[in-house]
């Protein structure tokens, strides 16, 4: 028996649309080359890294040790007490979510001077980090700080050792990034509740509803997008804190209580010179943001409404 | 159209070009050798240093037509060099450290001088033997060998009195070549730690103690050491070791000489020095320049010895970075010639050591010229130093009252098994843990961090 194949026919190409396909192809290529350099590549490198005990110094490839490194992260105690930190650091998210809508309702309004205040607010998101990393650390200092000297003021007794003790180190750097994120937050919040049709309020008002029931009620239901947004950017940027770290506390805090997980895989990798190490950190961080941004998003269709 | 297709072709074309600009390395032109230099200088070394190398590419002119050099900070320094090594873009010329040395050589990275040297008719005789000691190589250990590095400087970090507050108090100035003994040590500190305003708070303090750095001085001092002599096991739970470190936090707990952990927290040792709230402090050979600007530090003050424990031999660490060749250089000969000038010009010397420009940032390394026309210089006043310059010396050299030696960490592989203890250390000098207490806790991960930094180059 013979089969005779039949060969689908391509539909054929115009002469001119291959050309624009061609001028397509060559105006998506910088980006997309851009991204092989940038990012493709630095993955796909870090993640041989992470397999090797490459100390950039060696080569990377003679010192293969398969999964050794992930498998000692598992019982490396400084890196559980990291990742520690830095979820005890998201309990700023809430807060600054909290903070931000309510001072963002009151910003919502017409008053004079509205726009100056705005702005105010939003100057901590526009300053450097740096810059502002090493303000705080003097309104934080022990004997000459600002915030110690108002408590000192208030109650005659000297503040806590705010960078230097292993708890209030935490409170400090929480203070901080609220203070920092702020202004994102509000201006969010902002464009999100000016985009509720004010005839929601005026027939919920006409049905008896009253301010806290507006707010329970309407407002923050029909913000729930921005609340979304800000967690889940809130949530990814959290763990990658690192600058306020090495600002405010260069030597990772008392007992490395300040430490994050970057922090650390940055010392791992190039003061310690274990590369293969902080790769494989790296790696394992970047699964466990891609598992809570994907529990995120899967959990979002009970909660986040829209308008429509 | 025509025009957008054009203004397309042109930016992925300008886009290549970077590309390609980026990967290439800057080669010969008229058949000169071009070098490239990446060292780390603060800005008044950086003057200096360019100069330097201005002056030799003149000299050379004939057959190097440029010499880059790029700059950066300590801190950017490891990173950037990291980057070049894995890219396979080494520059010509670069630092190396003596705990680097072993890493470079064996993997390839650094060039052996020797023969260059011999073949250029370089004699090595004339610098401090100690130093060049530890940029040398046997193919096993650094140590001895062939030479792979020649040194950019080497520093002692010696300890230094305010003079104006010993006058105050009305007591003796320290004898440099007679160092205190702790029980001495802390009678002076009590006399000149007090409430100089009459609030009811200390304000000036005997001294004040930088852990990472003035710790080392104690436990050596009593015969005690962070590590086994082959640096693979953490020794801190040795009785002198113990010793050194209960006398070390009862100056701040018991004798109450220092700022508090708290304190020191506020306002650093280093500032506190400088404000004039401390009699003693360390004065590293590279901050001699600072202490004697009086707007930096506004008081007179001189060198003497750390004070002695157990052993009776004051002690201090010493610091050292080294020149040297990368092996992928096409111009290695060159290269050594200028690692050559730089580390034993003696013009070159006469200005970094403040002989011609009055301020010094380090000591020669021409043995000669360090014993000779610097101390002159010291002595007549052309450059400013304090006059226990000897102090620095007999660190450098060892006498038989005291003595300088490198520190742990610059003979294993990374630091970080010894960053350990000093991250926690201050809940000993808190007074919130026993020193008894915080080694048996710290011991066991400096010891697993150690093994692990040792396991991560075999």
């Amino acid at each position: 028996m013979t089969q005779t194949s039949v060969k689908p026919a391509k539909p054929k190409m115009s002469q001119a649309a291959r050309q624009e396909n061609r001028w397509g192809l060559l105006f998506v290529a910088p980006p997309f080359v851009g991204f092989l350099i940038f990012m493709a590549f630095p993955i796909v490198f870090a993640f041989v890294a992470s397999l090797t005990k490459w100390n950039g110094i060696n080569n990377m490839l003679d010192n293969f040790v398969g999964l050794e490194n992930y498998i000692k992260l598992f019982g490396d105690a400084k890196f559980w007490k990291v990742l520690g930190n830095t979820i005890i650091y998201m309990i700023g998210i809430p807060v600054g979510m909290i903070l931000g809508l309510v001072i963002a309702v009151g910003m919502n309004r017409k008053i004079r001077g509205i726009k100056v205040l705005r702005t105010l607010y939003y100057i901590p998101v526009i300053s450097s980090l740096v810059a502002v990393a090493i303000l705080w650390m003097w309104v934080f200092n022990y004997d000459y700080g600002l915030l110690n000297s108002i408590i000192k003021f208030l109650t005659g007794k000297h503040g806590p050792n705010w960078l230097g003790d292993e708890f209030w180190v935490k409170v400090s750097m929480i203070i901080f990034m609220v203070w920092k994120g702020l202004g994102t937050s509000i201006i969010l919040y902002l464009s999100g509740l000016q985009g509720i049709p004010k005839d929601y309020y005026e027939a919920a008002t006409i049905d008896g509803a009253t301010g806290w029931n507006l707010f329970r009620h309407i407002t923050v239901p029909l913000v729930s997008p921005v609340t979304f947004y800000l967690l889940i950017t809130g949530l990814i940027g959290g763990f990658q804190v690192f600058v306020e770290v090495l600002v405010m506390v260069p030597s990772g805090g008392l007992d490395y209580s300040a430490a994050t997980v970057v922090f650390y895989l940055y010392e791992k990798a190039f003061s310690s010179r274990q590369m293969g190490y902080g790769s494989a950190m790296a790696f394992l961080l970047a699964i466990i943001i891609f598992i809570i941004t994907a529990i995120n998003f899967k959990g979002q269709d009970k909660w986040v409404k829209t308008i429509d | 159209m025509k025009c957008r297709k054009f203004m397309a072709v042109l930016l992925i074309v300008a886009l290549l070009a970077t590309l390609v600009a980026g990967c290439g390395g800057g080669e010969e032109s008229d058949g000169k050798t071009k070098l490239k230099v990446f060292l780390y200088l603060n800005d008044h070394e950086s003057d200096i240093y360019k100069g330097m190398i201005d002056k030799f590419q003149q000299a050379h002119a004939d057959t190097i037509s440029e010499i880059e050099v790029q700059i950066t900070t300590q801190d950017e320094y490891a990173t950037t060099l990291t980057g070049m090594m894995t890219a396979g873009d080494l520059p010509d010329v670069f630092y190396v450290g003596p705990e680097a040395v072993d890493q470079y050589v064996e993997n390839g990275y650094i060039e052996n001088l020797t023969p260059y040297l011999e073949e250029l008719g370089i004699s090595t005789d004339g610098l401090m033997q100690d130093v060049l000691n530890s940029y040398r190589h046997n193919g096993e250990t650094t140590g001895s060998g062939d030479l792979y590095a020649l040194p950019k400087d080497s520093s002692v970090f010696a300890y230094a009195y305010n003079k104006d507050l010993f006058d105050e108090a009305g007591i003796p100035y320290p004898d440099p070549e007679d160092p205190y003994t702790y029980e001495e040590f802390v009678d002076v500190c009590k006399q000149l730690t007090k409430d100089t305003d009459g609030d009811g708070e200390i304000d000036q303090w005997g001294c004040g103690m930088a852990n990472a750095f003035m710790f080392h001085q104690f436990i050596w001092s009593n015969g005690a050491s962070f590590t086994s002599d082959d640096y693979r096991t953490v020794t801190i739970d040795t009785p002198e070791f113990k010793e050194a470190m209960q006398k070390y936090v009862d100056l701040t707990l018991v004798h109450k000489v220092t700022p508090t952990v708290e304190q020191d927290s506020s306002l650093g040792v280093y500032q506190r020095w400088l404000a004039g709230q401390e009699a003693f402090y360390a004065c590293g050979t590279w901050d001699v320049a600072a202490f004697m600007d009086p707007e930096t530090f506004p008081y007179n003050w001189d060198l003497c010895c750390f004070p002695t424990l157990s052993t009776g031999k004051s002690m201090t660490w010493l610091g050292t970075v080294g020149y040297c060749v990368s092996s992928q250089s096409e111009h290695k000969k060159e290269a050594v010639e200028l690692i050559n000038f730089l580390s034993t010009d003696e013009d070159g010397q006469r200005e970094v050591s403040g002989i011609t420009t009055g301020n010094s940032i380090q000591i020669p390394n021409v043995i000669d010229l360090a014993e000779g026309e610097f101390i002159e210089a010291v002595e007549n006043g052309t450059v400013e130093y304090p006059s226990n310059v000897q102090v620095v010396f007999n660190y450098m050299n060892g006498t038989d009252y005291c003595g300088g030696r490198f520190m742990e960490t610059n003979y294993t592989p990374n630091a970080e098994w010894c960053n350990i203890f000093f991250e926690s250390m201050d809940k000993v000098k808190n007074g919130s843990m026993s020193v008894d207490d915080f080694i048996a806790e710290i011991q066991p991960q400096m010891q697993a961090s150690l093994d692990e930094a040792w396991e991560s180059i075999e």
